[in-house]
């Protein structure tokens, strides 16, 4: 196949497989739940793929991811409730998603994009491990603003009265509060999987990339030649939120899925699970985010089903203290254990499931180093340190 | 300025073939420098200059504060006092990827490769400062960004073949030999095409016949590419060799400054640690001159 061909081919192939599983899905899956889970663990491979810009390619640690996916959730339900009114309400259509999820997701990733630039600015120019603690404070105070706003009673002022809005601890149901409408069908969802794909392997590849994972290796030797550290975290840590705001927004208006946006979805178990999925599938690697992404979804999943076994049932009347659930947090525990013990650097490593071909070229008129002569070489053998230059001949 | 100019011209011309200019311009000036970490004092009120197209040695023993004088000119550390002036350009002032950018280029005692990323990728981030191409024209995959990473694999490769790497392009840095690595490290360096060099003990683990192979390879780089070099080094054999001036540093403090010759001859410097490192009768004479 030639590469013209293949260049319109292979997006032709995507554009009509995502159209495929819009119209094909129930069909195909004819389970909600197990819909529901496909379409959640495709949301989870965007997260992964967003923060492994931040945690994989540049190296820092952060452990706050789910409060931008929040910040994205909460943005997009307001923007898709309130275009769904405009709309005239009524029946959630393919056609009209057209408008509500591209003005919902743009709205979503700014938003957290611009908290993404509060956060990092400050905390990404020190060294170290600040950035955990501001990520991990950021989220947190994120969630608890929402979750113990009041609401219900007379609010006063302008903020008090937007967290009301937001519905506290119960969550955001629309601006009619009968849910967010549902736009985002398998489309939108696996169709924002394969451009972040796209986006996620591009920016690996290219020199931008190729400077974050210099970054991470060794940041003084990377600003000796001429890389600004802190420019690069910082731009890297904002694609990272605005990643992590749409797949909020994805999240919020996901088919099949809960039409309340609750800041309990935002926990720090949640940027747990996402530091699992890049971690477990090899940092830095986006074939690792993808098969982390699904892997940790399922997990979670199994580990309901396994709760609603008649045997585990019977066990739970007998041991009412068991709850697999919490269980989860043991389960994961162990295989990050014995990930670490038997492979440290992940399923995946650094490496990605197809090989990129390395480009080379044959370079023209070089004039090598002057090559010793057979005099210093003889005097080389003579010395008893360790040749270290012999492997170049 | 003109002062140090002058100065640096009775310290000997920096030219041992007299064929170019008697006057040349400084590429680095450095004044009065100073830096202390908590109470001691690591440079103290260090000056010297360093003359364009030269190679120039900055020599003493352990913990003279010779890394240090390179870390406060590549903007590691900032000065407590003095001035570092390049080209007439103030660096103190600047951040070590502004330096950078600049034209100073330097590698690490303790050699700082990015280990994971291959040899060719190892160079290739040292000009990720002159990419033309943004972030937005690299999600495209656009004409000018595909243009631009072969014109930088091209140069990049033609450097590698320069210190014969070109055929471990595409394996882990790591994964190089010792002399391999630090060959690596020069190769990245002269990727920013600096006007500057800072090497910093390029001939660690070295034997004789491999820096009898530097000196050459430094000259030649110095010629070829115009660079100006500094040098800190312990192997005596290549900074008495390659150095046209030389400036000795002792627990922070200038003792020394000259021609191989005048260095060599130096009771301070014979005193400070010289005496044991060069070889034969001479240097054994006037180290108990030295004593005496």
């Amino acid at each position: 196949m030639s590469p013209t061909l293949r260049r319109i081919l292979i997006p032709l192939a995507l554009v009509g497989a995502v159209v495929g599983l819009e119209l094909g899905f129930e069909t195909l899956v004819p389970d909600a739940a197990w819909r529901q889970l496909a379409l959640f663990a495709m949301v989870n491979v965007v997260v992964a793929l967003s923060l492994n810009v931040i945690n994989g390619m540049a190296g820092q640690f952060s452990i706050g991811h789910a409060g931008f996916v929040g910040i994205g959730a909460y943005t997009a339900a307001i923007v898709a409730g309130h275009l769904h009114q405009a709309l005239g309400g009524g029946d959630v259509t393919f056609a009209s998603s057209f408008v509500v999820m591209p003005l919902a997701l743009l709205a979503a990733g700014s938003i957290a994009a611009v908290f993404g630039l509060i956060v990092g600015l400050p905390s990404l120019r020190l060294k170290g491990d600040y950035l955990a603690i501001v990520t991990l404070g950021f989220a947190e105070i994120f969630r608890l603003v929402i979750a113990t706003a009041q609401t219900g009673g007379q609010v006063e002022g302008p903020v008090a009265k937007f967290l009301a809005y937001l519905g506290g601890q119960n969550g955001y149901a629309g601006p009619d509060k009968t849910g967010v409408p549902q736009y985002a069908g398998p489309f939108w969802i696996f169709g924002a999987v394969v451009l972040a794909v796209l986006i996620a392997w591009r920016l690996k590849f290219s020199g931008w990339g190729r400077a974050l994972r210099a970054l991470r290796e060794d940041e003084i030797a990377t600003a000796s030649v001429g890389v600004d550290p802190t420019r690069y975290k910082v731009t890297s840590f904002v694609i990272a939120a605005t990643g992590a705001g749409i797949a909020g927004g994805l999240l919020a208006s996901m088919r099949d899925g809960n039409p309340t946006v609750q800041p309990d979805q935002f926990t720090f178990a949640y940027s747990f699970d996402a530091i699992t999925m890049v971690i477990l599938g090899g940092s830095g690697s986006v074939s690792g985010a993808i098969v982390g992404g699904v892997f940790v979804t399922f997990t979670v999943k199994m580990i309901e089903q396994l709760q609603g076994l008649e045997s585990v049932q019977s066990l739970m009347a007998v041991h009412p203290g068991l709850d697999l659930n919490a269980l989860r947090m043991v389960v994961y525990a162990s295989v990050l254990i014995g990930l670490m013990i038997l492979r440290p650097e992940g399923l995946f490593g650094e490496r990605e499931l197809v090989r990129r071909k390395p480009v080379q070229r044959v370079p023209g008129g070089a004039e090598p180093l002057p090559v010793r002569t057979e005099a210093e070489v003889d005097a080389a053998k003579e010395g008893s340190a360790v040749p270290a230059g012999k492997a170049s001949k | 300025m003109s002062e140090h100019v002058s100065e640096a011209g009775e310290s000997g011309s920096p030219y041992r073939d007299g064929e170019r200019l008697s006057v040349v311009a400084n590429a680095l000036e450095l004044s009065q420098v100073s830096k202390t970490f908590g109470g001691l004092r690591a440079v103290g009120g260090v000056t010297f200059n360093v003359p364009e197209r030269s190679i120039f040695g900055l020599i003493g023993p352990n913990g003279a504060g010779k890394t240090t004088v390179f870390n406060l000119i590549t903007g590691v550390y900032r000065p407590d006092t003095g001035t570092i002036r390049f080209h007439n350009q103030e660096l103190s002032t600047l951040k070590p990827a502004q330096i950078a950018r600049a034209g100073v280029a330097r590698t690490f005692q303790n050699i700082r490769l990015f280990g994971q990323l291959t040899v060719l990728e190892n160079v290739l981030v040292a000009c990720e400062n002159r990419r033309k191409a943004g972030l937005v024209s690299a999600l495209l995959r656009s004409q000018r960004f595909r243009r631009d990473e072969a014109e930088m694999n091209q140069r990049a490769l033609e450097l590698l073949a320069i210190f014969e790497l070109d055929k471990m392009a595409d394996e882990t840095s790591t994964s190089l030999s010792y002399g391999n690595q630090r060959r690596l490290e020069i190769a990245r360096a002269m990727m920013l095409e600096p006007k500057i060099l800072l090497l910093d003990e390029p001939a660690a683990g070295m034997n004789y016949g491999e820096a009898e192979g530097l000196k050459k390879q430094i000259r030649w780089l110095r010629d070829r590419f115009g660079l100006t070099v500094i040098l800190v080094e312990h192997n005596m054999q290549v900074v008495m060799g390659v150095c046209e001036q030389i400036h000795v540093l002792d627990r922070g403090e200038t003792i020394a400054h000259g021609t191989p010759e005048e260095v060599r001859k130096n009771p301070k410097v014979l005193a400070a640690y010289l005496g044991e490192e060069v070889d034969g009768e001479g240097a054994q004479a006037s180290r108990e001159e030295a004593a005496s």
